[in-house]
């Protein structure tokens, strides 16, 4: 008896508490109390699992919402939604957010297994540079249509060791005779795995002068005549590479490794602030630095997105803007923690939270913001699956 | 009076027969229904049926493009050389070893050796191989060390090579142990000593006896151990990825990549490529089975050829002695490289000991470990559990049938139970957890456990079945006569008689959960992490300190289930001088 008049009590308050002119905001955060939200993350890298668990700390206390990181790749993430449609499962999916972003997006998204579009309702949706960062409304040129929040920014970076490495190269062409001049000594991951395919879509954009026919769909483009030179440089270049180029590795984790280890020279990564990261946490040596090549390199956003059957959409939405927020984006930039540069606009922030910016650390080997705004945007999306066929057909028989 | 005798004696007399007689057939209908219910799942993608992605006709094109799918003849090539290769091999070390050792007392060091090494999960066992071995591995480090030589890493190709030769050496290195295993159970009932002195009083060597007259015995015994391992090392996923070609990668991987392509219609190309797998696996079975007769016949040829062998050295002795070593070394150098990562900072070439040291890696993994942990223990306890029990009862079932003088069938049906070691994972994993979706079962703690029972099931059953078929049913009889019932009697002579074979089918039961990633992942709707799932996840980055760790973790719960079963009846039989290993 007793329990049921404080649970009524509890009731009357908890609704006479909600402001009658509740906007649709506070009305999803309500919603999204005491749910829990399954997020499939990647989680190979502890920096970013604590960080993710902090995350989830705070979203607990401050929402009353349940995150459990699920240690999972995209495309088990998008396996699980698809068996669930494939069996009706159309209400109450095991994944209520996703880390994901390019291709996986794409297809998911043409093949109707997004959520629909919600970032416009997210308050920090707003403080997010769409207006100087594209890739935040284009993702890998797919218009995200506020079906994906923006996470964080990444762009294509090589590291070399600098007690080795004197001079690294700073193009495409550079790089061949560097490879020449240290036979064995590099190595890119094989496509389809995607850093693999972007280091080769870098390439191509290098060696074509950023050919306008790479940014509309491969359908409209002579696709043998423009990719020519890219196969002519990767027929020289793979011989004189680790393993003369008949094992590759399966991508940048493994490049890492293989640097740490001397047996290559330069490694890539799409995280400007890996090297200083890795530096921090004795994964790398101390001299290790960071490089780019003089036309500029690939960038994209990663995003969290909502599957179409979750079960939980609030809490998933709730997760997804407290990510966006300037608490977790600062904290997220910083190298000490995990380094990962930001999607919000600075002259979008109040002074406050500009400030939690302004006293981050650089990092030992982080390029300056002036250096890494030479950047490139990616190729169509059609432009991928095109080149990984025709790469796998030249190089994986 | 008469009567109420008659009911005490007949109620539990046809109750047990009852259930005894189900249990067969209920076992291999709960273990086979998500096998063939599975492979159905992926043979309708294989031929275009998938509606979730709006394909609702049946079709032959997934077939058309896995067939021209970029390098699928080399990946059928790769998987051949690394799968039949790793086979072959293992199995062509045991037998070396087998001459050259048994009976010795450097193989009742192997043997003790073995529970520990049978507990190390294959992808960390991978793992520490090619840091030993590779350019730039710990035994190149150290001759740097030593003498000065490779400043820099060679560029040899010591690991992961282009056609899957590392990858068979890396199987067969970890399927001999388990193939060791599986054959110290039978060994005892070859009677291999008296056959020696009978053939070498007939001026026959050593190694002509093996191989002519106790070989062919084994292998009929340890032949569906063999099939597994030529199952594993032929749809091995994990360690392919470490030790495998990549361009293309064997089969197994490039299904895998097909799988988890962004291109969803790419999935009816993996199913395509996992059903191609499952036949061309079922055709490489086929042969060795078929091959059986032929083999025999040719045995009993020479045999008749009567060619008396000329008494020769005995080199397999001394060459098995080496070659145990050399593997009980890596295994040994691999953990001990594993466990220095583990407390290692900055660690990188040329130097053969860690440039620093933290117990940060340690302490991370610990404040996170629990909830794992326990999900890890709960699901591997109640999985053999369940299975010891269920196999148990099947063999007594056996036993029944065999003193009732009535053929015992069901041995046939059993052998459906081992369907699910016989055939790829990825051909039936994501079939089974479409139904249980349907279900609404999925994410589910018993269907999890099922999903587990279905690998552990076969496994404990392969241990012991041999052990427990062996057993002299006198025993038996005489404790009846002498205790109050079958009961009272079983637990009291015949399950301690066994004990030592049960714990052992326990022990490999909990390693074989402990393995399992893709059921824990898919039918779990990753919602249970366990010490696997958080391994597979930490391995997919770069930070090798981590991945010790979580690899040491990993092993620490089958070792010490391992080490509990070797103790226990140790201690039981401390006053037992004749129940003592021998």
């Amino acid at each position: 008896m007793f329990k049921r008049i404080l649970l009524s009590t509890a009731v009357l308050l908890s609704t006479t508490t909600a402001p009658i002119w509740a906007d649709d905001w506070s009305n999803t955060v309500a919603e999204a109390k005491g749910q829990t939200v399954y997020f499939h993350a990647w989680g190979g890298d502890e920096n970013i699992n604590d960080y993710i668990q902090w995350a989830i700390n705070r979203v607990e206390e401050d929402y009353g919402v349940s995150v459990q990181h699920v240690k999972n790749v995209a495309p088990n993430a998008v396996n699980q939604i698809l068996s669930e449609k494939t069996a009706g499962n159309d209400s109450d999916g095991a994944v209520d957010l996703m880390w994901v972003n390019g291709e996986n997006f794409a297809n998911m998204k043409s093949n109707g297994l997004l959520y629909g579009a919600f970032t416009q309702m997210l308050p920090n949706y707003d403080l997010v540079d769409t207006e100087n960062k594209p890739t935040t409304l284009y993702d890998f040129t797919t218009p995200v249509d506020n079906l994906e929040a923006p996470w964080g920014m990444a762009q294509l970076v090589f590291m070399h060791d600098s007690e080795v490495v004197d001079n690294p190269p700073s193009s495409a062409e550079e790089l061949l005779q560097f490879a020449k001049n240290n036979p064995g000594r590099f190595t890119y991951p094989a496509p389809p795995a995607f850093h693999g395919t972007t280091f080769v879509k870098q390439v191509l954009l290098e060696l074509t002068d950023n050919n306008d026919a790479l940014y509309k769909p491969v359908g409209l483009a002579d696709f043998d005549a423009i990719t020519e030179p890219l196969w002519e440089y990767l027929d020289e270049l793979h011989p004189i590479m680790w393993r003369k180029g008949e094992v590759f590795t399966d991508g940048a984790p493994r490049m890492k490794q293989l640097l740490n280890d001397g047996e290559i020279l330069i490694s890539l990564s799409f995280n400007p602030f890996e090297a200083s990261n890795s530096i921090a946490n004795g994964e790398l040596p101390e001299s290790v630095r960071t490089h780019i090549h003089d036309s500029g390199t690939i960038a994209n956003t990663h995003f969290v997105a909502i599957p179409y059957n979750s079960g939980s959409p609030e809490g998933a939405m709730v997760f997804a803007n407290f990510l966006m927020s300037p608490e977790a984006q600062a904290r997220k930039a910083n190298t000490d923690i995990w380094g990962d540069p930001t999607v919000l606009a600075m002259n979008k922030l109040s002074s406050a939270d500009r400030a939690l910016f302004d006293r981050l650390p650089e990092g030992i080997a982080t390029l300056s913001n002036e250096e890494l705004a030479n950047v490139l945007l990616e190729p169509h999306a059609s432009w991928v699956e095109a080149i990984e066929k025709a790469w796998l057909e030249r190089y994986s028989q | 009076m008469s009567d109420v005798n008659t009911y005490t004696r007949a109620g539990p007399v046809r109750f047990w027969p009852a259930l005894l007689s189900l249990v067969p057939w209920l076992t291999a209908a709960v273990f086979l229904l998500p096998v063939v219910v599975g492979l159905v799942g992926t043979w309708l993608p294989a031929f275009g049926y998938f509606p979730a992605l709006g394909s609702d006709t049946l079709s032959l094109s997934a077939w058309q493009q896995w067939f021209s799918y970029p390098g699928v003849a080399s990946a059928t090539l790769n998987t051949l050389i690394s799968g039949l290769g790793a086979a072959m091999l293992s199995l062509s070390l045991l037998l070396l070893i087998l001459i050259g050792l048994y009976p010795s007392a450097l193989f009742r060091r192997i043997e003790r050796a073995l529970s520990p090494i049978l507990s190390v999960p294959h992808a960390a066992f991978a793992i520490g191989l090619g840091f030993l071995i590779a350019p730039s591995g710990w035994l190149i480090r150290l001759i740097n060390g030593l003498t000065g030589a490779f400043e820099s890493p060679p560029l040899w190709v010591s690991f992961q090579d282009s056609h899957g030769f590392s990858l068979a050496l890396t199987l067969a290195l970890k399927e001999l142990p388990f193939l060791l295993f599986m054959s110290l159970a039978v060994l005892p009932s070859l009677k291999v000593q008296k056959t020696l002195w009978l053939m070498r009083s007939m001026s026959f060597s050593k190694r002509a006896a093996w191989f002519w007259i106790l070989w062919p015995q084994l292998y009929r015994q340890i032949k569906l151990p063999f099939f597994a391992v030529i199952a594993y090392s032929l749809t091995v996923v994990d360690i392919a990825l470490i030790a495998g070609p990549t361009t293309p990668p064997t089969m197994a991987v490039l299904i895998t990549q097909l799988f988890n392509d962004p291109d969803l219609s790419r999935r009816m190309v993996g199913a395509a490529g996992a059903t191609a797998l499952f036949f061309g696996l079922i055709s490489v079975l086929l042969l060795a089975h078929l091959s059986e007769r032929p083999l025999a016949t040719l045995r009993n040829y020479v045999l008749r050829c009567g060619r008396k062998q000329k008494r020769h050295l005995e080199p397999e002795r001394p060459i098995a002695a080496i070659l145990v070593s050399a593997v009980g070394l890596f295994y040994l150098l691999g953990a001990g490289v594993t466990v220095l990562w583990s407390f290692s900072h900055r660690w990188r070439y040329p130097d053969w000991l860690p440039e620093s040291f933290a117990l940060r890696s340690w302490s991370r993994v610990t404040a996170r470990i629990d909830d794992p942990f326990w999900i890890t223990l709960l699901l591997a306890t109640s999985a053999s559990l369940i299975a010891i029990v269920l196999v148990i009862l099947a063999l007594e079932n056996e036993v029944r049938l065999k003193q009732q003088n009535r053929p015992v069938n069901t041995r046939r049906l059993l052998w459906l139970l081992y369907l699910p070691l016989l055939i790829p994972q990825v051909a039936f994993i994501f079939g089974f957890q479409v139904s249980l979706i349907g279900l609404r079962w999925d994410g589910t703690f018993p269907a999890l456990l099922w999903s587990h029972l279905v690998f552990v099931l076969p496994y404990v059953f392969l241990t012991l079945s041999g052990p427990y078929r062996r057993f002299d049913e006198r025993y038996a009889w005489v404790a009846r006569t002498l205790a109050s019932g079958p009961l009272s009697a079983y637990w009291r002579v015949k399950f301690p008689m066994l004990m030592r074979a049960i714990l052992y089918a326990f022990a490999t039961g909990f390693s074989v959960s402990i393995a399992q990633y893709l059921p824990t992942l898919f039918v779990g709707a990753g919602k249970y992490a366990t010490l696997t799932t958080e391994a597979v996840a930490m391995a997919t980055g770069s930070d090798r300190r981590m991945m010790a760790v979580m690899a040491l973790w990993q092993q620490l719960l089958p070792l010490l289930i391992f080490a509990l079963a070797t103790l226990i009846p140790a201690y039981y039989f401390r006053n037992r001088r004749e129940m003592k290993q021998s």
